[in-house]
């Protein structure tokens, strides 16, 4: 009976998903759908995208719009679009936009169409568009951005680790070393921004620590916390200056390709930067995978692709804007060349060339196989809510940059790990229970 | 003979001119303070979300929630305090400019218009210079230090290269207040040099005649007759810096820590980059009797000393 109902609901999806492709190109005339989305890092990005999105749009018999804002104005202009009910057909967004659920259409559908074309997708996306106690896609995620490690090959093989840090104990280690001997200090952020609020998760997640479970319920005060806090606090102390406090999103890209960091988290911005200037220096710049800490190797992506489409779409615009979603994922192998392999695939059979540009890098790095290191990145790249889903409790936790003002609150020696952790598990508690109210976050009594 | 009666004419009428001349202003507060005002009210009794803007009434639970959380709280008394700490420079400045600037000097009207473009030129990107020259590594001020010895090692201030102006909980603080000492004291100088330049000369001719010298005339004569422009001054610049989140969002973001997180950026970090519309309306809300009593009793200071 099982199979029965299986099969009726795989024949149904199918059935829907034809009726979806064989609209295409057949929606009313005057039929226009426009696209918000950030000034992508990769200004070539950018270019085929524009150009694509307005081929589609030939293609298909639809006007095709893009407007390109900064990243930090893309929250602002979907709340403002969802509240007067007008305005771009689809916005990507780079982080969960879980909070918006209510004002955004469930893209069950279009998910669902895109998993049976083109097999799982990675973990890391699927977090970032689904909720749990809502049942509801309120997203599709194309793309992640892999945060590995980018260190300083001649400062890190002359501390002898030529392959670069592989555990937060060679972090340390290697980091004080090459700080007492050169200057040059680790750049890890504890700043209220961007990559210091995933760099911080990173070590907490490594130690077995987590803002919440599974099941969506606060843990974060943990003695495995409490030890990543520590350890982070101890590197601050006595492998990088008091920088870090200060800093925002671009200063370790700045620092790493003025040679004055031996080590930072990042994506490949900094390293493409350093290419584009630079080539020698660019060589000395090596990648590691996530470090090894005690309860294991993970770092969040650096941020997400995520399309999502406000409830005022409707109509063709609406079927056109899923069509465009869809169609747009059938060529990411262009996305990802394009981004200089910025973008990776959520759906890794859409690109079945990315291996490959690993081994050799078709931007021309030296050596070839510099990215190689990122063949095994779904294994350690996770999202912001992880070990949970990324929900709206999960989102305010990091707009208020909960977890690396409690990471430098004990690195400037203000509190104690134990007491700032706590009070940040209080905070955090707030937030949850708040959400919990709305009904959009799990666990607690619920 | 018949009078000449001229038509009647609606303007002619005191009310329809007086109407008329304030319906400007009237339409733009209502529009741009009065609703935004309002929505902000509803919001905080809401539960709204980014997501959500039907308005269901939760009573006082966002002004409870927001209450109990420590980081508001400290938030709320960093926000007073820079608020305050500024205001006195600003004060002490825009008097010594103003007086400076009702001199007669050569190149008095080169210096005035050098001196009004920190006001004149959009925030955002005057704090993107700041932020540029209180870069924590690359800091043009931290290079001249270092070229004097004042950095590095022996250095007279620290033996780092740098001071992290953003990124010590100390100097960040100062840095904020001295930015917004910067950005306010043009404002409060060109009021004050209207005020300065509204005292009758005769007043101003009879002290000299009687032999009163510069600070006998200042303190005396010309203080206390622009007593009330000065509180006017004083309570554009404090209701606009505790309102202001541009300055902290360029250049710290609130940090290091929450040293430097002021209520309108604690206000948008919840309420727009969390979601959490209705409690970010609350937190903006907590600011509204502070400066409801603040201008009555300023501008009531100003009617009585004005009335002296």
């Amino acid at each position: 009976m099982k199979t029965l109902v299986r099969f009726l609901a795989l024949i149904a999806l199918l059935a829907s998903l034809t009726v979806a492709v064989s609209a295409q190109g057949d929606y009313a005339e005057g039929t226009e759908i426009s696209l918000l989305q950030w000034s992508h890092f990769v200004p070539r990005y950018d270019e085929w995208f524009d150009g694509y999105a307005a081929d589609w749009g030939e293609a298909n018999g639809v006007g095709v719009t893009v407007d390109h804002v900064n990243f930090t104005e893309l929250f602002s202009t979907l709340s403002a679009e969802i509240d007067a009910g007008a305005g771009h057909s689809i916005v990507e967004v780079l982080f969960s936009p879980a909070s918006f659920i209510d004002g955004l259409h469930d893209l069950r559908d279009i998910n669902e169409a895109a998993a049976e074309m083109y097999g799982e997708r990675a973990g890391t996306c699927a977090a970032a568009s689904y909720l749990p106690v809502a049942d509801t896609w309120y997203a599709y995620t194309h793309g992640y951005v892999p945060d590995p490690g980018d260190y300083d090959i001649a400062l890190w093989t002359d501390a002898g680790y030529p392959d670069g840090p592989k555990t937060y104990d060679d972090l340390l280690e290697g980091g004080r070393a090459i700080y007492e001997a050169t200057g040059i200090p680790v750049g890890i952020g504890m700043s209220p921004e961007l990559d210091s609020r995933m760099a911080n998760r990173a070590a907490i997640w490594s130690f077995g620590g987590s803002v919440q479970d599974e099941d969506e319920n606060v843990v974060l005060n943990s003695e495995a916390t409490i030890a990543a806090v520590e350890y982070l606090a101890q590197l601050q102390n006595e492998a990088m200056t008091d920088e870090v406090f200060g800093w925002t999103a671009a200063s370790n890209n700045q620092g790493l390709i003025a040679g004055e960091l031996s080590y930072i988290l990042n994506s490949n911005s900094a390293y493409r930067s350093l290419q584009k200037i630079d080539e020698a220096a660019a060589a000395n710049i090596g990648f590691t995978p996530a470090l090894e800490g005690p309860a294991g190797a993970y770092a969040s992506s650096h941020v997400w692709q995520i399309y999502v489409i406000p409830k005022y779409v409707e109509g063709d615009e609406l079927a056109a804007a899923k069509q465009f979603i869809l169609d747009h994922t059938t060529n990411y192998s262009e996305a990802t060349y394009y981004s200089e392999l910025y973008n990776f695939p959520c759906l890794a059979s859409t690109v079945p060339e990315l291996d490959g540009w690993l081994e050799e890098d078709p931007w021309g790095s030296s050596p070839p196989n510099k990215f190689e290191v990122l063949k095994t990145v779904n294994d350690w790249s996770v999202h912001l809510g992880f070990p949970g889903v990324t929900n709206p409790a999960i989102s305010q936790v990091f707009a208020e940059s909960v977890i690396p003002n409690m990471v430098a609150q004990v690195a400037l020696g203000e509190l104690s790990a134990e007491d700032a952790v706590a009070a940040a598990h209080e905070r955090v508690e707030e937030i949850f229970n708040d959400w919990r109210a709305r009904g959009l976050v799990g666990g607690g009594d619920m | 003979m018949a009078s000449l009666a001229l038509p009647s004419f609606p303007l002619d009428n005191r009310r329809v001119v007086g109407i008329l001349f304030l319906a400007p202003a009237l339409i733009y507060i209502l529009l741009l303070v009065g609703f935004p005002f309002l929505l902000a009210i509803a919001f905080g009794f809401s539960d709204v979300t980014v997501g959500n803007t039907d308005l269901s009434f939760v009573g006082l639970r966002n002004f409870e929630a927001v209450w109990e959380n420590d980081i508001f709280r400290q938030v709320f008394a960093t926000t007073i305090r820079f608020t305050l700490i500024s205001q006195v420079f600003i004060l002490l400045f825009a008097n010594i400019l103003a007086i400076i600037f009702t001199q007669e000097f050569t190149g008095k009207w080169f210096a005035r218009f050098i001196f009004i473009l920190p006001w004149a030129t959009p925030v955002s990107l005057a704090m993107i210079g700041w932020l540029w020259m209180l870069d924590t590594k690359y800091s043009p001020i931290d290079y001249l230090l270092l070229q004097t010895g004042f950095l590095g090692p022996g250095g007279h201030l620290s033996n780092d290269r740098n001071l992290f102006w953003l990124a010590s909980p100390d100097l960040a603080q100062i840095s904020v207040i001295f930015v917004q000492v910067w950005r306010m004291t043009p404002l409060a100088t060109v009021i004050l040099m209207a005020g300065l330049s509204s005292i009758p000369t005769d007043i101003l001719d009879q002290a000299e005649v009687d032999g009163s010298r510069f600070m006998r005339t200042l303190l005396m004569i010309k203080l206390p007759l622009i007593l009330p422009i000065m509180v006017i001054a004083l309570l554009f610049s404090m209701i606009t810096m505790f309102g202001d989140m541009t300055v902290v969002y360029v250049l710290t973001r609130g940090g290091p820590v929450d040293y430097t997180r002021v209520l309108g950026l604690y206000s948008f970090q919840v309420g727009i980059e969390g979601g959490n519309l209705a409690q970010g309306a609350a937190i903006s809300l907590f600011a509204f009797p502070l400066l409801l009593a603040m201008a009555i009793f300023m501008l009531r200071a100003a009617s009585r000393a004005e009335v002296r």
